[in-house]
């Protein structure tokens, strides 16, 4: 025991350090995140507005900014997520919600890119009813993995998704034809600002945010790969629950008296 | 009876809040740090799942030598001072009995809560930590106390 507590003051010395080297970049990107974010919102609102009649020779112009503004926002918000994960502000809103609706939303963000890699996207369910979660979240974790799955996913290939339920949990699998990710080991890929094999697509924060989401919400995240398809797989918690916003999660503690309970 | 209103924090949560409030949460190995400023009516909890961040992924509340920094910082940036700041800890059970080890998760959760507010210099006042139980706790910021109960094994897999 000695041992441990000894080695454990040891690496929370070592971390300090690490820690402060870090803090600096953690604060800029936060601070950026949130600079970019009204401006972007008010573009994204406006540039639907400037399309061109279909045909006219200024549609693949537009497109294009439509496109690069899309990407934009969603690095921001991945940005955004991270630092309110980092500072520990997330909190969890439970509403009933259809994870294919989420899909197709996640789907309108990266629509150029699915348009010029003709990658056909197939979204397959199981559940009856819709379920309970939170729906920003797993927006976001799905929109996230979609995105890797699409830019990993080789061109003129099929992404496939599949939502079924199992026991007490709900299972999203996201499968991409492609090669396996370039990783030693398996967490890494879920670390922020690791590279993917060409180290092309994005800040590699996608991930680890899903990750971190997913954990939020009582679930994991996890990927298997063969030779020609990785497919990632999210397992969150069948909530049974009514969606009452206020009850759900806490409920435990609202019904159950603290009568006799000790005082510290 | 709580006063006010009240909230239930997860694991990577930090809540801070004034008087009347109250935050309540379940643990396992999991540590909560519960500090008040009495002067001021100030009180905020945390709750991490594992020590030390390894550089690795964000830097998650779920790690304690980030969260706990973070609770202070953020009290103090809602007017508390160090010097009236007291800490009360809970959680570090030992879940799995077979783990305990070489993993020693909670007892790792505990050490750094420690070293970590010693550092700050804020006392800690009351504390539950260890043993083989989880616990619930809900914290009454109006009052600066703590209500705590053991919970039954099949609790516990909420609160890791």
């Amino acid at each position: 025991m000695d041992e441990i507590a000894f080695l454990s003051r040891k690496i929370l010395d070592l971390n300090k350090q690490l820690i402060e080297s870090e803090k600096a970049k953690s604060r800029f990107l936060s601070l950026i995140a949130s600079e970019l974010n009204n401006p972007m919102t008010t573009l994204l609102g406006m540039i639907p507005h400037l399309a061109p009649p279909r045909g006219d020779s200024h549609e693949a112009i537009f497109e294009l900014i439509h496109e690069e503004a899309l990407l934009l926002d969603s690095r921001i918000q991945n940005l955004l997520a991270a630092s309110e994960i980092e500072g520990g502000k997330l909190h969890i809103t439970y509403a009933l919600i259809d994870p294919k609706v989420l899909l197709e939303e996640a789907m309108k963000g990266f629509k150029y890119r699915i348009k010029a890699k003709n990658i056909t996207i197939t979204v397959e369910s199981s559940l009856r009813d819709p379920i309970v979660s939170d729906p920003k979240k797993l927006y976001l974790i799905l929109k996230n993995v979609l995105a890797n799955a699409c830019d990993y996913g080789i061109a003129n290939g099929v992404v496939s998704v599949n939502i079924a339920q199992s026991g007490s949990f709900i299972i999203v699998a996201i499968k991409n034809q492609g090669y396996k990710p370039n990783v030693e080991y398996k967490t890494q890929l879920f670390t922020r600002f690791a590279h993917g094999p060409e180290g092309a697509h994005g800040l590699g924060l996608g991930l680890s945010i899903a990750r971190e989401l997913c954990e939020l919400l009582d679930g994991s995240i996890d990927y298997d790969a063969d030779d020609t398809t990785v497919t990632f797989t999210i397992i969150l918690p069948f909530n049974t629950m009514p969606p009452d916003s206020k009850a759900f999660g806490s409920n435990e503690f609202l019904f159950e008296p603290f009568d006799d309970a000790i005082e510290l | 009876m709580i006063q006010g209103s009240s909230t239930f924090i997860h694991v990577g949560q930090i809540h801070v809040d004034t008087s009347p409030f109250a935050i309540s949460t379940i643990l396992g190995s999991c540590v909560a740090v519960c500090l008040y400023d009495r002067t001021l009516g100030i009180g905020g909890m945390n709750h991490y799942l594992l020590p030390f961040w390894n550089g690795n992924g964000l830097q998650s509340p779920k790690f304690g030598n980030i969260s706990i920094p973070k609770l202070i910082e953020s009290m103090l940036s809602r007017g508390a001072s160090i010097k009236t700041i007291e800490a009360k800890i809970f959680g570090g059970a030992s879940m799995n009995i077979t783990a305990t080890e070489t993993m020693m998760i909670g007892q790792k959760n505990i050490l750094v809560a420690k070293e970590i507010l010693n550092e700050y210099k804020i006392a800690i006042v009351a504390e539950d930590v260890g043993g083989q139980n989880g616990r619930k706790i809900q914290f009454d910021i109006e009052r600066g106390k703590v209500l705590l109960k053991y919970t039954s094994r099949s609790d516990c897999e909420i609160g890791r």
